[in-house]
This record gives C-alpha cells, sequence and structure tokens, in this order.
C-alpha cells in the first residue's frame, strides 16, 4: 500500500473536495440471503453464526482536489463502489472520517427512483428529484434533458415500452444536467449504444471545470485514460496505488496478468 | 474555498443529529407526494378506472357486509350498518399502510443503494398512499350516512382528531414494520395473518359496548380498540367520543410512532449493507 506522500501530483492542486482520512468499512451482513424469523427460531440454541463480517475498505487515504477527475480502478469487489458510497453518505464509515467540501451528485446507477409505468417525462421529475434536484430546477433544464436524450415524443410515453438503450439515455439525460461541486459515476457509461456512449462521454468531458470535482469508476481502462488526470488503484478494500493515469493502468494490467498466469499455473 | 462541508464519521448507535435529519426530510418533500404518486400509478390508480376503482373498491365491500348484515342477517339496524362500513374503512387506512410500509424499505433498494436520502421517506410514502386510497372512502361513507339516516351533530368534527391519531398510529406501525422486515423478511409473509387477528379483534363486526368487561379489559393490549370505537361513536352515533378512549388511542399511536421512529433512525445506517 502506498501513503499520500509517495505521489507527486503533476496537474495544477486546487481546494480539498474531498478527504478521506484512515478509512475503513465492515459490515455485518446475514449469511443467508434472505435473512427470516423461521430460520432464526430454528436456529435457537444451536449455536448457528448467522452474520459475517465483511470488510469492505481498509485504511483508506485520499484527498481529491477541485479540478481533479480521478479514476477508481480494481477488480470486482475490490471496493470501488463502496467508497463512492461512503463519499456520497450513503454508508456510514467504521472506522476513518470523510470530509465533503460541496455539494454531492451521485450516479451510482442509471435511472434511480424511475417508475417504468410513468412517462419519460413523469420520470425526468421523479428521477430529478430522487437525485435532489427541487422542482424549479427539473422545471427550468426539462428541455435540456429532454434534448440531450433525443427521445423526440417518445418522452410522453410510459416507460416500460423503451428499449434499454432508450431507458439509458434519459436516464443519463436526467444526471448529466446536474451540476454539483463533486460528481460520482460509477460505471454509468457502460450502458447506451455507441452514439450515446460518445455523447455521455463528451458531456463528462464539458463537466471537466477547475471548480469541480469528477470522480469516475469503471472498468474502462482507455476511458478512465481519456478522461482522467489521476487514478487510484484498489484491491480488496485498500488502496494499493495512485499516481498519472497511464502509470497505474499499466501496474493494474500487470498485476491483473500475474494473477492470471498464477491462477493458470495452479491449474496445470 | 467557501462550500458547505459534510463530515461522515463512523456511528455507534442511536439518532442521527435530528435537526439535519427533519431539514433533510422537508427538503425532500415534494420527492415523497411525486414518489407516493408513481406508486399509486404503478398499481393502475393513475387511469380513469383505476381512480374509480379507489370508490368502487369500498362500495363493494359494504355492497358485501350490506348483504350479510340486511339480506341474510334479516336485519334492520342501520347503525349496525353504518358502523360496520366505517370502522372497516377507518381500519383499512392502517391496514393499508401496514402491507404497503412492510416492503418500503427491501422494495426500494435501488433507491437506497444509490441515493443518499432520509430512509424513512419510504415507510411515510406507503402511508401517503395509504391516505390517498382512505379519502374516496370518506365520501362514500358520507353517502351511506345520509342514505340510511344516520345523525349529524357537531360533536362529528372529532372525527379530524382522531383522523389524525389513526394516521399517526399508521405511520409508526409502517415505520415500524419497514426496519424489522430488513432483518426478518418473512415478516411480511406473516402480516395478512396479523391485519386479520386485528380485523376480528377490534370492533368492526361488533360494537365495543357489545362484548362483556372480562373481555374487554383485555383489549387495552389492541392498539385499534379505542380508536375504532371512538371513530364508530363520532361518525355513525354522532356523539363525542370517551376521553379514555381518546387517551387510550393517543398512547397507542404516540407510542408506536416514537418506537417506530426511535427503531428505524437508529438502523437506518444499516440498510445499505443488509439489502
Amino acid at each position: 500500500m502506498i501513503s499520500l506522500s509517495d505521489f507527486n501530483h503533476t496537474h495544477e492542486q486546487h481546494g480539498v473536495a474531498v478527504s478521506v482520512r484512515d478509512l475503513s468499512l465492515t459490515y455485518t451482513t446475514s449469511i443467508e440471503k434472505k435473512p427470516t424469523l423461521k430460520a432464526r427460531f430454528k436456529s435457537l440454541g444451536r449455536g448457528k453464526k448467522h452474520t459475517r463480517v465483511i470488510s469492505a475498505l481498509s485504511d483508506v487515504n485520499l484527498d481529491i482536489h477541485y479540478g481533479a477527475v480521478l479514476g477508481i480502478i480494481g477488480s470486482n469487489g475490490a471496493g470501488k463502489s463502496t467508497l463512492m458510497r461512503v463519499i456520497s453518505g450513503i454508508v456510514p464509515p467504521s472506522q476513518g472520517r470523510v470530509e465533503v467540501y460541496g455539494s454531492v451528485s451521485t450516479l451510482l446507477a442509471l435511472g434511480v427512483g424511475f417508475n417504468p409505468s410513468m412517462t419519460g417525462r413523469d420520470n425526468v421529475y421523479l428521477g430529478g428529484l430522487a437525485a435532489g434536484m427541487s422542482r424549479e430546477e427539473i422545471d427550468r433544464d426539462f428541455d435540456a434533458i429532454a434534448e440531450f436524450s433525443e427521445l423526440g415524443e417518445a418522452i410522453d410515453a410510459p416507460m416500460r415500452t423503451y428499449s434499454s438503450g432508450m431507458y439509458a439515455r434519459l436516464a443519463f439525460s436526467v444526471a448529466a444536467v446536474v451540476e454539483p461541486d463533486i460528481l460520482i459515476i460509477d460505471e454509468a457509461l457502460s450502458t447506451g449504444d455507441a452514439k450515446f456512449k460518445e455523447k455521455s462521454l463528451n458531456r463528462i468531458k464539458e463537466l471537466r471545470t477547475a471548480d469541480r470535482a469528477l470522480i469516475l469508476v469503471s472498468h474502462a481502462l482507455a476511458t478512465i485514460e481519456d478522461i482522467c488526470n489521476e487514478v487510484i488503484w484498489l484491491n480488496k478494500g485498500k488502496l494499493m496505488m495512485r499516481g498519472n493515469p497511464a502509470e497505474v493502468i499499466t501496474a493494474y494490467r500487470e498485476f491483473v496478468n500475474a494473477r492470471k498466469s498464477a491462477s493458470s499455473d495452479e491449474d496445470v | 474555498m467557501d462550500k458547505p462541508v459534510t463530515v461522515y464519521e463512523p456511528f455507534r448507535a442511536g439518532l442521527p443529529p435530528m435537526r439535519e435529519y427533519a431539514a433533510a426530510l422537508w427538503s425532500r418533500r415534494t420527492f415523497i407526494s411525486e414518489f407516493s404518486r408513481s406508486q399509486l400509478r404503478e398499481q393502475n390508480y393513475g387511469s380513469v378506472f383505476g381512480q374509480l376503482w379507489l370508490v368502487l373498491n369500498p362500495l363493494l365491500l359494504s355492497g358485501v357486509y350490506f348483504l350479510l348484515i340486511y339480506v341474510i342477517g334479516g336485519s334492520s339496524d342501520a347503525t349496525r350498518f353504518g358502523h360496520l362500513t366505517a370502522t372497516l374503512f377507518l381500519f383499512y387506512l392502517i391496514s393499508n399502510s401496514l402491507t404497503g410500509g412492510v416492503k418500503a424499505i427491501t422494495s426500494g433498494q435501488r433507491l437506497i443503494l444509490n441515493t443518499s436520502f432520509p430512509r424513512i421517506m419510504l415507510p411515510i410514502s406507503a402511508t401517503v398512499i395509504a391516505l390517498f386510497k382512505f379519502l374516496p372512502t370518506v365520501v362514500v361513507f358520507m353517502l351511506i350516512h345520509v342514505l340510511i339516516g344516520l345523525p349529524f351533530s357537531w360533536q362529528m368534527l372529532w372525527a379530524f382528531p382522531i383522523l389524525l391519531i389513526a394516521l399517526v398510529m399508521a405511520l409508526g406501525m409502517a415505520v415500524l414494520i419497514s426496519c424489522i422486515n430488513v432483518y426478518f423478511r418473512d415478516i411480511s409473509s406473516i402480516l395478512p395473518y396479523l391485519t386479520r387477528s386485528l380485523l376480528y379483534l377490534s370492533p368492526i363486526l361488533y360494537e365495543a359496548e357489545n362484548i362483556s368487561e372480562s373481555i374487554k379489559k383485555f383489549e387495552i393490549a389492541n392498539p385499534l380498540f379505542y380508536l375504532l370505537d371512538s371513530w364508530s361513536r363520532v361518525v355513525v352515533h354522532a356523539e363525542a367520543p370517551v376521553t379514555s378512549g381518546l387517551i387510550h388511542a393517543s398512547i397507542w399511536a404516540f407510542s408506536l410512532f416514537l418506537i417506530g421512529c426511535y427503531i428505524f433512525l437508529s438502523r437506518e445506517r444499516d440498510f445499505a449493507v443488509r439489502l
């Protein structure tokens, strides 16, 4: 694990947007997928464990400055989404402290709060309100959202009639108009057709300003390298490396390849 | 840099800072209303026939009881029919809040995992939906009230505070059960038996004064007993409620609300990892 002082930041540094200090997150979760009262009664007196403790993040230290576009990479279960959830206040830390300077908007999943039985228009309001916008803000931005989504008249059709691409387009459009101080995007670019992917990528590039911090979680390493000016690599909840995108991505690729060959050697 | 600072630190137990929590909840009031509306729409109450069903459903229910009491039972007691419909409609406000509330958190998984907001908003929304469904039954009951010639008086204004007590109770129950269901998912399967038991143990199919004192003393444990009795006295008999009954209902309602909110608020930060 590398400490913060080991890094030389090449880009211009502004004020701190997010400060993460000694962050650890362990949580207790049920062993069964769906815990039930019946199972609890049946196991009374047998000393059976019902919960297990999972360590999702371990001693993470991180400062994210305004003007930074930080990419977060790592394999599945590395703690990327968990870190985003802690920064956005969805999950409280078990240890450490997170300070967030400014308004945060999260795009952790597309279409959060959407209701398929309602029209696209209604869902713009529903999704916008879920994202923390006021009705007045949505009224003001509605035309921009509709135009960005390229849905045309389909905006007044129920969302259950939408294709997955149309759904993703509208969901991204609602999120894209929000202009927070800190924007957290988790795998949002992995949906929609190629043309819309490019459009959303361009929108994210537009959002890169000196008075905003962008945090982008993705498995698409080329996208991360293209957009971000700084990358961190998480593995099993630990911060492995932080630095310029090319260096960190190369180190991550080497790590993944080494692990692959180690596992294929074991198979032999 | 002049930016608002939010600090996230570990929590051990207990309530979140209540002033900030209340402010966050208030700022989300439009979302609560829009979310409730979307849920109603999902249950087809957005269409003309869906809205008609909100009136037809209580009408059909009262029709069934009309059949039972007047046609099959051979009774000509208008008060009994009025009592049955009035209490049944208020009972449905509470049972709809419970059935909507039980899965409020578990079915709001995507919202909870991806957005930061006061989680209590979800069971509140379940109670708002139950209230939306209850309001048309008031119109239906008023029609029945006139048609069967029940009395009117100023004492009927007691209906407003009693309805408020019922809403506090419905909300408290929804908040409590939504939290319990996160830890024990089969509570939603047990709930129909619980509501059915409450239906039979409460003065709906009978009037409170018709049961013996020896049984009535156990009814102190039934949150709905004196609430429904007070409701019936006010809206059916057009009388003032009995003070002790009103106090009993209030104590149950506010206790359920406070206990439910305490358990929910002290646990809600745990929900995202439990879903």
